[in-house]
């Protein structure tokens, strides 16, 4: 694999918090990867990322070239889409990439690239008349105009429209044929699975890798050897989780989904999660019966709440819950298979 | 790092789009218009009165167009997408200067029309003018790096709107007093008594001492203009 850039993190306080710490992240050419981390860890990676000046800390190695952030090599070959960007909210959706198709010069033209987020329609609508899906959608139509080696997206599916994050996920994947490569931060598991085909999670312990479907045959084996436990003689079929030195038993139906981040599993009922002690394996097992199915590799999901089965891509798909939050569930390329298999379909 | 045309025109014209719909900038900007209305009806306007509309267009349309220009896009949060453009400062503060110059150029030529100004040397007030409006520029810059919101810049505005534009006013008031002996050393007294002085056909020298004076100050607030904009980047706060 062509290596594009590192991003290397250099400590400026030794034993400060995880924004603070030393890593360094490998993304190869035209690949996409995600990192899992707080919000106050992510705005601090922004600012240091978006800083300008001598104190620029982040190192992206580029074609063999380094150049430290806050520099201009930098700013030519990242590009950003934050959360706080701001428009130009009397312009025109055509005036408003026009300016930005002038002001790096591009080649691009400007019907190609609002046809890429699909603002080709809506050209003539004032900007401060767009939704903020729409207004996300110009944010990276504008950046087309850049046209940047790495492209750091910041929150990508943050309060947008189904639409919109179908839209996105497609120009993404456009983008990433061309060699384009993605690093998206975000504190939301889901779209971290979505966004990146690896996904590191920053927490206090540094940065892990967060193992996917990719990583997954050669452990699933030992796993499975230890589940040879002796049978119950009865059967029991509550789901007990601890919460301060209580312990709560859930009835099987009303579990949403179980998420595993940190070597725990998480129950997720209406709306709050609780920590269970049982591994997603043992789990598995133990609800299969109720019509649960693991979805992923670090989700079960109870099948009954699932409302709609979304495909982003080919390969990209996630499941949404009819909870009130309505939560969105990865569901992997390979489970989506046994997911039809289930299902009837073909 | 090359200057280009084409970057400082996308500034320029977005600039000039998104300030044209601003419907609070227009009304500040027609100021000095409606004064022109208002003081042209008479038959004769005294000197004072020319350059009391010239003054406040300056100040009004110069300098606040350029501050607002460059504090909305703090504002709005599109300065750091600007900064981290291939676009330098200079281009950026070009695009916006040309802006904020041009629609100062057309009030004043509107205002000429409407109050019937005559000087015997169209040169020498036109130059003394030029000065007067690269300094006006260079404050409303200066207003732009310090302030955050449109709302600020133009309630910092206000004094300058006052002073260095409608200052001579109250020079008759102030007859006599210290201020005033101060004051007089202010760009716009200056302007005013260059073409006072043009009229009568005053010495090259008292004629070059105001012009010295106009272009001493525009010196002084490009400097700490620059030395503002050295000590606080204009993305962070």
């Amino acid at each position: 694999m062509e290596l594009l850039s590192v991003i290397k993190l250099a400590a400026d306080r030794p034993g400060a918090d995880p924004g603070h710490g030393e890593f360094t992240i490998e993304m190869g050419k035209g690949t996409r990867t995600a990192v899992h981390l707080y919000p106050e860890v992510r705005q601090k990676m922004i600012t240091r990322l978006t800083g300008r000046g001598k104190k620029g800390s982040f190192i992206l190695t580029a074609d063999g070239k380094d150049c430290r952030s806050g520099s201009r090599t930098f700013f030519e070959k990242t590009g950003f889409l934050l959360l706080q960007d701001g428009h130009y909210e009397n312009l025109s959706v055509k005036d408003h990439l026009l300016y930005f198709r002038r002001l790096y010069s591009s080649a691009l033209g400007l019907e190609d690239a609002a046809g890429l987020v699909q603002l080709d329609r809506s050209l003539s609508v004032k900007v401060r008349d767009l939704t903020h899906s729409e207004k996300l959608r110009l944010r990276f139509g504008t950046l087309l105009f850049q046209a940047p080696a790495l492209f750091i997206l910041e929150e990508p599916d943050q309060n947008i429209d189904l639409e919109t994050k179908r839209i996105l996920v497609h120009a993404i994947e456009v983008l990433q044929k061309r060699g384009k490569t993605f690093l998206t931060l975000t504190g939301n598991m889901e779209s971290a699975f979505t966004f990146g085909e690896r996904v590191y999670r920053l927490s206090d312990r540094g940065l892990v890798q967060v193992i996917t479907e990719s990583a997954r045959s050669s452990d699933d084996q030992t796993e499975e050897s230890a589940e040879t436990a002796a049978e119950p003689d009865f059967q029991f079929n509550k789901i007990p989780a601890k919460v301060n030195e209580k312990i709560l038993l859930f009835d099987p139906p009303d579990i949403d989904y179980i998420e595993s981040h940190d070597g725990q599993s998480h129950i997720y009922s209406q709306g709050e999660s609780y920590p269970c002690v049982f591994t997603l394996t043992e789990l598995e097992d133990k609800l299969r019966t109720f019509g649960f199915f693991r979805c992923h590799r670090s989700y079960i999901v109870n099948l009954q709440k699932v409302s709609q089965v979304i495909t982003w891509t080919r390969n990209s798909y996630s499941l949404r819950l009819e909870n009130r939050s309505k939560s969105e569930i990865p569901l992997s390329k390979n489970k989506m298979a046994d997911l039809k298999a289930m299902l009837g379909l073909k | 790092m090359t200057f280009s045309m084409q970057r400082m025109y996308a500034i320029f014209v977005k600039d000039l789009k998104e300030l044209s719909k601003n419907t609070f900038v227009l009304t500040t900007i027609i100021m000095p218009v409606v004064l022109a209305l208002f003081f042209g009806r008479g038959d004769a306007v005294p000197l004072e009165v020319h350059f009391l509309v010239f003054n406040t267009a300056f100040a009004a349309v110069a300098a606040y167009i350029q501050s607002v220009a460059i504090a909305e896009e703090k504002e709005k949060n599109t300065l750091r997408g600007l900064m981290m453009s291939p676009a330098t400062t200079v281009e950026i503060l070009t695009g916006k200067s040309i802006v904020s110059m041009g629609m100062t150029v057309l009030t004043i030529v509107l205002c000429i029309r409407l109050l019937g100004f005559e000087t015997a040397n169209w040169l020498l007030v036109g130059a003394g003018m030029a000065v007067s409006l690269v300094l006006f520029t260079a404050i409303g810059t200066l207003i732009g790096l310090l302030t955050r919101t449109l709302m600020e810049a133009s309630v910092v505005i206000t004094p300058f709107i006052f002073i260095l534009g409608m200052g001579t006013i109250f020079a008759e008031m102030l007859q006599g007093n210290v201020i005033l002996t101060v004051a007089e050393y202010l760009p716009n007294f200056q302007l005013e008594y260059l073409a006072a002085a043009v009229e009568s056909g005053a010495a090259t020298g008292e004629i070059a001492g105001h012009f010295a004076l106009l272009l001493g100050w525009t010196a002084a607030v490009i400097a700490a203009t620059a030395l503002v904009y050295r000590k606080r980047e204009m993305g962070s706060e």
